[in-house]
């Protein structure tokens, strides 16, 4: 499991949430601060622009904020959290996609990444991660970037389990059609819906 | 994705290569791993997927080194959260007041809009009441020889043709010495006023040889000359 996934104390986000639900704006503004960088790093993966960011970063919020008496504990605070910024982000990268019409998603913002990490390897990777559908590769952001479980993901994502296991199974396929350096022989003719 | 070997194999191969991605980032369960790992052990195609989804991980991994300052956003949080404020707090408790001045405002437009129909009701009775009461009523109107209702100062009415410009009326009505006190009436009628000691006759006299008047009388009948071709 990796830092991102698990750098805030379970316990102090539940109580957090607990004073977010009586209102306690304190208590938002301290849960804001925890997750603000792991959000905005895993939603940095899928828009250009830091505006981007902070309006789905801040809807989340304000969901968490209108929602937090709704939380029964059915699942970590995090994986709550997540779950509500992958919806918004979700809707937030329909609604770009939309208004781009065909726009090539090549445009997508290539991550900033370490040099010592194999440039053609990343080129390609990030070219064949902005070719796969949306919610394959935030299936895929969200347990190889973020580090969730197959479980959390499932709950993250509000599917059953065997779909959060055939989203990944067919992006690793597509990627590794995309991939020649995973044994793929080229790129895709069409990013498949 | 790698094929199974044999198919009494297929389905733990199968389903062995689903966990891989989070054997990668090590987040199964104990015994889901040790699933794993003992497949991995006979299963050389599931070891490929392995070394592959690990390269693939690495490159995922990568974490962006542009660091992120929320102080910005979250004054951004706090004026959304102002704005709403007032429709938050207890949400259990201002979603009904929520509802409750949604419906008070209905309540007004539902009161504004009786109003304005029992206005226009109001306005139509009173509308027909005046119609009828007019029909008993003695009629609203005068001649212009009638003598009861004209101003003050006025010596003659006159109906001048539409088509005379002002320039031309202006220059007539010198010529009269008259001035206009008051009108065009509904029926085009003007009231004149004497500018000067032009006896009234004159006056007439003039006006009726004009070809623009259409009707000229004195209303001070003691002091007009007979209409041409009239006995007084």
């Amino acid at each position: 499991m990796t830092l991102l996934a698990r750098s805030a104390p379970k316990e102090s986000d539940r109580e957090l949430l607990v004073a977010v639900a009586s209102g306690n704006r304190r208590a938002l503004e301290e849960l804001y601060l925890a997750y603000h960088r792991r959000l905005a790093r895993f939603l940095a993966r899928f828009t250009p622009a830091y505006e981007n960011i902070e309006e789905i970063i801040n809807d989340t919020f304000m969901v968490v904020w209108q929602s937090a008496k709704d939380f029964r504990n059915a699942s970590q605070v995090s994986t709550w959290i997540i779950g509500i910024a992958y919806r918004t982000a979700l809707k937030s990268i329909r609604r770009q996609k939309n208004h781009a019409g065909a726009a090539n998603l090549d445009d997508c913002p290539e991550p900033t990444f370490d040099p010592t990490v194999d440039t053609e390897m990343h080129d390609w990777l990030n070219h064949g991660l902005n070719r796969l559908p949306t919610e394959q590769r935030l299936t895929l952001e969200l347990a190889y970037h973020m580090g969730h479980s197959l479980e959390e993901i499932a709950a993250i994502t509000d599917c059953p389990v065997g779909t959060v296991k055939a989203r990944m199974f067919h992006a690793r396929e597509k990627l590794r059609q995309y991939l020649p350096g995973l044994g793929g022989s080229g790129p895709l003719p069409e990013r498949a819906g | 994705m790698s094929k199974h070997r044999s198919f009494q194999e297929a389905p733990e191969h199968e389903e062995i290569a689903m966990l891989i991605p989070w054997y990668v980032n090590n987040t199964l369960s104990d015994r889901d791993r040790s699933k794993v790992d003992v497949h991995l052990c006979s299963c050389a195609a599931c070891r490929d997927d392995l070394m592959l989804e690990r390269r693939v991980h690495q490159g995922m991994i990568v974490d962006c080194p542009v660091e992120y300052m929320p102080a910005a956003s979250l004054n951004r949080l706090r004026d959304m959260l102002d704005g709403k404020s007032e429709g938050r707090g207890q949400q259990a408790v201002i979603e009904p007041e929520r509802w409750g001045r949604r419906l008070r405002r209905w309540q007004w437009l539902a009161a504004a809009s009786f109003i304005l129909m029992a206005a226009a009701v109001g306005l139509l009775a009173a509308g027909r009441w005046m119609q009828g009461s007019s029909r008993l009523a003695a009629p609203v109107f005068y001649t212009v020889t009638n003598p009861a209702p004209h101003p003050r100062d006025e010596v003659v009415r006159a109906v001048f043709s539409p088509t005379i410009t002002l320039v031309e009326l202006q220059s007539l009505l010198d010529e009269a010495q008259l001035r206009i006190i008051s009108g065009p009436s509904e029926a085009g009628v003007y009231s004149l006023a004497a500018r000067s000691d032009m006896p009234v006759g004159t006056s007439l006299a003039l006006l009726r040889r004009h070809p623009a008047v259409r009707f000229a009388e004195g209303t001070a009948l003691s002091d007009l000359p007979p209409e041409p071709g009239r006995a007084r």
